[in-house]
């Protein structure tokens, strides 16, 4: 059998799925984790084959097109560095379910062709943190009234298609589950109420990106977008100056993952080729470099409990590993020279300097303030006195693999920038044709 | 028989390709989990300077003798889109290759200096990794020619700078230090970041020669006129300010005395402090667009040096004495590149820059120098100069002396008019946001249940 002939997108969606009806049955949490773990490869691998049969795999409803071939090994990847920087004391079988049931609604969503099943995705992945919050017990009303909105709008959204209200609904859905001001409220509280794994497999994706690309371009009324850039732009800085002055590690997370969400979406809104181009490159490396910073502080918090930034915990002589991801992955978020996210981000400023040199100045601010959160964040956590420890905390076998593949990623990936540009700039182009994009199976 | 100028391109990415060659061995130590002993450490290092400039040398020696006077090196087209071109491109040229050389000079001093200094210090390795970012960092923002190019350079010294600040981590005030050199840093590149997206609106793209013509530097085509000149002149300008701390950015400098004495000789006495004025020599005709921007570089330059003086005199350790003495230096160098007077501009930074480190390097062994010199001459050296502050009025005196103290109020006045509205503004939308997530729970924080693991 040839390779092309093996299905892999059937593979990579059907494991997840498979695994979680597998994973449910174990007892212990080790077993658990290591099924996981062995899933989350797999699907890894065949997310990576069916990568390169961009434009030939085609199951039912479900195609590996020019937006979904880079997409899938980011999103594999994304689910088992969520995995890998959890600790077996945090392990639970259901968690694990709970992140294998999220990989397959990424996965599932980004490949889907049709309008309705991505909505129905999109309602499917909200039930995940639902699920998590409420098994530890947290509070679920603020989380239940927004989502309830956004699942509301995009209904009707969804219902509505073609007419200008249609759009303007599916558009304020998807602004409210980006946590576009001022409907942010609930990614803070997520991410300080449930499982730090599970709010990142909800946000860190960006399926409100994929939505909006599939979904509202190029159709959407040009006021409309122009309306939801400034929302963005606005968001992106408020999300840099929250970052800046939280005192909780998780809140801090929060408002960066607010400002970098915003920055792709604004990317999208711009609907120029300059500015969908950069928001997805964008995508894929904020997805991969937040996802690095989480697992640093992941593996911190599992060491030390909950982490505060009100003064200088010292554990770089502890855990210099981590101490140089959580680094490299910051300053790759915010366009760092030599990192993934370096041209992602200057292709995002370049390309909204159509919109007037403020834009670009804002923009330019917002990566501003996103890096002096990460630096000021990353000195409380890793300078200072070291603390004294009975036991040995230096990093586990999983997490040196998971820092490797970090450290990989961030640096090599900015070597691939230039072809990685350039399919996205043939995607965006397509994607901007007016042109009905929902071919049937 | 083959053409030596072949031999550029070559020498050129060597030049720039043994920092990146060292960076690669440190991150592929960090990969494998292994670490290096101080002797290799050392080796490589020194290896790795010594080839760099080696070929730097022979660079500049090919083309003093075939009378070459810029050779550009283009790695090609690293992003192209209709609307946007990101090209990574070096140059050899008088001013390139001085600033370059210049660098590998001080940095193998220093990395030579380094290895004995930090001798069984903790975080010895982490020293030279920073150390190796920084000269990849200073390499290729000498010998750029497109703004890309010297923004990556740019940013990898502003990195390596503030980490190395912090370096004596365990202390509270070297990463707080740090922080605050960062946020400079990090305003002031927003500055450099829209003159490069201007450089590609003006020109579409962000190359040096489509500014300033082709021409080998310090030629260049006639002049440039217009607004978006001067515009552009001046986010120059101010990039230039935050790297080289010219007023009103120069309260980071005594912050900056943190790190480690090779560091500080290498950063704020010679090279990364003039990375500013060196940048300002590289786009010298864009500040000749217009004859304010000029006479508002000139007084940057004279008021900073003026302030340096000030401060300088008042201070009680010798390397912030040190760091103020460079900057106004540095001061007076910017004021000679607003008046035109570049090659004069580029000595006197070259100069200076030699002179400062060997200062800096001195510095720690300053008492033991001391008493050598009066064991030498039998008695105490006799203060010579002229203190011209005497002639001033007792008040006038007082209040330089607490202006000096006080470095200017620079820092106090950043604090009290940015930072402190900044952190209040977003503390109140904080308290706000948490009040409304609250009231959508329905529960105050306070009373939730702990975290469950």
């Amino acid at each position: 059998m040839s390779f092309f002939a093996i299905p892999w997108l059937e593979i990579t969606l059907a494991l997840p799925l498979v695994g979680a009806v597998v994973v449910a049955f174990f007892k212990t949490p080790t077993e658990a984790l290591h099924a996981s773990l062995a899933v989350f490869t797999a699907v890894l691998l065949s997310a990576t084959a069916a990568c390169f049969q961009q434009g030939a795999a085609v199951w039912g409803h479900f195609a590996v097109d020019d937006l979904a071939a880079p997409m899938l090994p980011v999103l594999a990847l994304l689910h088992l560095l969520t995995m890998l920087g959890t600790a077996k004391s945090r392990v639970s079988p259901m968690f694990c379910v709970r992140l294998l049931i999220a990989a397959f609604v990424s996965l599932a969503a980004v490949t889907s062709q049709t309008s309705w099943i991505i909505v129905v995705l999109l309602i499917v992945g909200v039930l995940v943190p639902f699920w998590d919050l409420l098994n530890r017990g947290r509070a679920v009303r603020g989380y239940l009234i927004h989502m309830g909105l956004f699942v509301g709008l995009l209904v009707a959204g969804s219902q509505l298609e073609g007419s200008s209200l249609g759009y303007g609904l599916l558009l304020a859905a998807l602004l409210l589950r980006g946590g576009i001001l001022p409907l942010h409220g609930w990614l803070p509280t997520l991410f300080q109420g449930a499982a730090y794994g599970t709010a990142m497999v909800f946000v860190l994706p960006l399926m409100e990106v994929l939505a909006a690309v599939r979904l509202l371009l190029p159709s959407t009324p040009e006021w409309m977008l122009n309306a939801a850039s400034v929302l963005c732009l606005v968001t992106a800085v408020y999300g840099g100056g929250m970052a800046i002055v939280q005192n909780e590690v998780r809140k801090f997370f929060a408002n960066l993952c607010l400002s970098q969400t915003a920055l792709v979406m604004f990317g999208v809104m711009l609907h120029t080729s300059n500015g969908l181009t950069a928001a997805l490159c964008l995508w894929i490396s904020s997805s991969l470099a937040l996802v690095g910073l989480a697992f640093s502080v992941r593996s911190l918090e599992a060491r030390f409990g909950a982490l505060s930034l009100r003064e200088h915990h010292g554990f770089y002589e502890q855990v210099p590993g981590l101490a140089v991801c959580f680094l490299i992955t910051g300053l790759a978020s915010v366009g760092f020279p030599g990192t993934i996210g370096f041209v992602p981000m200057e292709l995002l400023i370049s390309g909204s300097a159509d919109q007037g040199l403020w834009v670009s100045f804002t923009l330019a601010i917002a990566a501003m303030l996103n890096g002096i959160a990460i630096m000021r964040a990353y000195f409380a956590l890793f300078t200072g006195k070291r603390p004294t420890t009975s036991v040995s905390l230096r990093k586990t076998p999983l997490e040196r693999v998971g820092i490797v593949v970090i450290a990989l990623v961030v640096f090599l990936g900015g070597w691939f920038s230039p072809s990685v540009v350039s399919s996205r700039h043939h995607t965006a182009d397509k994607l901007l044709e007016p042109a009905v994009l929902e071919p049937q199976p | 028989m083959t053409d030596p100028t072949q031999l550029l391109t070559p020498l050129g990415l060597t030049i720039v390709g043994m920092p990146v060659f060292l960076l690669g061995v440190f991150f592929a130590v960090f990969l494998t989990n292994k670490h290096l002993g101080e002797e290799w450490i050392g080796k490589i290092i020194q290896t790795t300077i010594a080839v760099s400039l080696l070929a730097a040398v022979s660079a500049s020696g090919i083309m003093l003798w075939n009378r070459v006077a810029q050779h550009p090196i283009s790695l090609g087209d690293w992003v192209i889109t209709p609307h946007y071109h990101l090209k990574f491109e070096f140059v050899l040229d008088l001013l390139s290759l001085s600033y370059a050389m210049l660098t590998l000079v001080l940095c193998a001093v220093i990395g030579a200096f380094s290895t004995r200094y930090l001798h069984r210090e903790r975080g010895y390795e982490r020293f030279f990794v920073l150390f190796a970012l920084f000269l990849l960092g200073m390499v290729t923002a000498s010998l750029s020619d497109t703004v890309e190019t010297l923004f990556a350079g740019w940013e990898m010294v502003g990195l390596s700078s503030v980490l190395l600040i912090a370096f004596f981590h365990e202390r509270p005030s070297p990463p707080r230090n740090g922080l605050r050199v960062w946020i400079v840093y990090r305003l002031c590149d927003v500055a450099l970041l829209l003159a490069a997206i201007l450089m590609h609106e003006l020109n579409g793209a962000g190359d040096f020669d489509h500014l300033v013509g082709d021409k080998a530097w310090p030629a260049h085509d006639p002049l440039l006129i217009g607004p978006h000149f001067t515009v552009l002149g001046v986010l120059f300008v101010i990039a230039a300010a935050g790297k080289s701390a010219l007023v009103p950015f120069s309260g980071w400098l005594p912050r900056a005395m943190e790190g480690p004495t090779p560091s500080s000789a290498v950063f704020y006495g010679a090279l990364s402090v003039h990375l500013g004025a060196f940048l300002l020599l590289r786009v010298s005709p864009v500040l000749d667009s217009s004859i304010w921007l000029q006479v508002a570089v000139v007084v940057l330059g004279l008021v900073t040096s003026a302030f340096a003086y000030l401060a300088g005199r008042v201070q009680t350790d010798i390397k912030s004495a040190l760091a103020f003495a460079s900057l106004t230096q540095v001061g007076i160098i910017i004021a000679e590149i607003g008046l035109g007077f570049r090659y004069l501009a580029l000595l006197h930074l070259l100069g200076h820059a030699c002179l400062r480190t060997l200062q800096f390097l001195r510095a720690p062994s300053l008492l033991h120098d001391h008493h050598q010199l009066e064991n030498a001459i039998g008695s105490r050296p006799r203060e010579e100069g002229v203190l011209w502050e005497q002639k001033l009025p007792l008040a006038t005196q007082r209040w330089l002396y607490r202006f000096a103290l006080e470095r200017g109020y620079l820092d106090s006045m950043l604090e009290k008019w940015v930072a402190r509205p900044f952190v209040a503004l977003f503390r109140g939308l904080d308290k706000l946001e948490t009040k409304w997530a609250n009231l959508l729970d329905g529960e105050p924080k306070a009373k939730e249940a702990p975290r469950k693991l």
